[in-house]
């Protein structure tokens, strides 16, 4: 019998779940459409299947999640409207895939939060990570601190808002959506895009491939009023607008098949 | 609600459209695709999480086979609209008729939720309050007669 070494120690489900035994803890305190549970001590399964439990069979409509401890991949898969404020901060891969919920998270996040997000909104009190919303396809995402490199690569939709300033490769083969982005931007800004748009409050170190100033309308000014009111940001800065050349792709000459994958 | 021709055709002959219509993968056309009437009552801001359209900002009313059409991410599917829009208001047309399809459970991806979604999650989706809950008790699909080959 081979030693249960590395990967071999993980058990996986039909489904490709690891704790495949795992129980619901049902340790939350529920009052109503509100519930409240502490995770120091639980895992990143009993995490979330607690989340699911409560949103999908208790009718609870507002979750407050403490101690996080920064553990990886919190939250995910979550197909529903509902409230979930997370006091603390999340590791990698937060969030990711989630359709429906308004999150706020009071603390930082790791990689990869909301990778592909379908809609909701997520508000992140701190910083994030790279590849924070990569491949997103709608909702919002608000970061209060700075963003790592490479956020919203492969972005298909939805409006990513940073407060302060990103790293490198920002909106790396976007192909829709919106970035925000108060602060500065690193180097390559929007490498590769096949079209979006990147919004620029601060210095950009360089553009990337095909990344070129776009002209600014009104409903560029409606749209940048609209976010930061809703998410009480305070007064916009003077932005600059960068959209795709078209130079290095051509959107509109993409196979039928192709172009419903970024839709 | 009508069942054209070429939607007829289409199914029967599969090889024939390289496109994947809603009409196509239901069999039928809809009310709300030939009436605008029928999608009026879609609210766009209860239907959608947060203070605006959120998602929806990035519906807009595109085109499929020359038809007026908005694109159902959750079939990857065009649902075509035969009326005709008031100028102005393309966009906001087009995400009441997506919604309406949605809401009415006539999405295939909706759809196929009953029998195959793995986790709990509200059959009709995120944009229906109080919608039933699917997924709660998944087990592998079998196929009559397949065995696993020798070794697997």
């Amino acid at each position: 019998m081979d030693a249960l070494t590395g990967e071999n120690q993980i058990v996986y489900d039909a489904r490709g779940l690891v704790e495949p035994d795992c129980e619901v803890p049902k340790v939350a305190k529920i009052d109503g459409e509100k519930a409240t549970f502490d995770a120091l001590d639980l895992t990143t399964r009993q995490i979330n299947l607690e989340l699911r439990w409560l949103i999908n069979e208790e009718g609870v409509t507002d979750v407050t999640v403490h101690n996080p401890g920064a553990k990886h991949s919190l939250g995910v898969g979550l197909l529903t409207r509902c409230k979930i404020t997370f006091e603390g901060s999340l590791g990698y891969f937060g969030l990711g895939i989630i359709d429906g919920p308004e999150v706020h998270i009071k603390g930082r996040v790791g990689w990869s939060a909301c990778e592909n997000m379908m809609s909701g909104t997520v508000v992140v009190e701190g910083n994030a990570g790279s590849l924070t919303g990569a491949a997103m396809r709608g909702g919002d995402l608000i970061v209060k601190g700075r963003l790592g490199a490479r956020s919203g690569i492969d972005q298909k939709g939805g409006t990513i808002l940073t407060m302060g300033s990103v790293g490198a490769n920002t909106g790396f083969m976007m192909q829709r959506g919106r970035q925000v982005i108060v602060g500065d931007a690193g180097h390559g800004l929007g490498d590769s895009m096949y079209d979006g748009i990147i919004y620029v409050g601060g210095k950009v170190r360089s553009l990337g491939i095909d990344c070129v100033p776009g002209e600014w309308t009104d409903a560029d000014t409606e749209f940048i009023d609209r976010k930061f009111r809703i998410y009480d940001l305070g007064t916009p800065p003077t932005f600059q607008k960068f959209v795709c050349g078209k130079k290095l792709h051509n959107y509109d000459n993409l196979e039928a098949s192709e172009r419903k994958l970024v839709l | 609600m009508s069942e054209d021709h070429h939607v007829a055709t289409e199914r029967h002959n599969p090889e024939l459209t390289i496109g994947i219509s809603a009409e196509y993968l239901a069999g039928k056309r809809f009310d709300y695709q030939e009436d605008i009437a029928a999608s009026a009552d879609v609210d766009l801001l209860e239907s959608t999480p947060g203070q605006d359209i959120n998602w929806l900002e990035d519906v807009m009313l595109l085109a499929e086979d020359g038809v007026p059409a908005v694109f159902d991410r959750y079939s990857n599917s065009f649902i075509k609209i035969y009326f005709d829009i008031p100028a102005g208001h393309e966009d906001e047309v087009a995400r009441k008729v997506l919604m309406k399809h949605l809401q009415s459970g006539n999405s295939y991806g909706i759809q196929l939720k009953r029998d195959h979604c793995k986790f709990p999650q509200p059959e009709l989706g995120p944009w229906v309050k109080n919608s039933a809950t699917v997924g709660t008790n998944w087990v592998p699909s079998v196929l009559p007669g397949w065995e696993s080959p020798e070794g697997h």
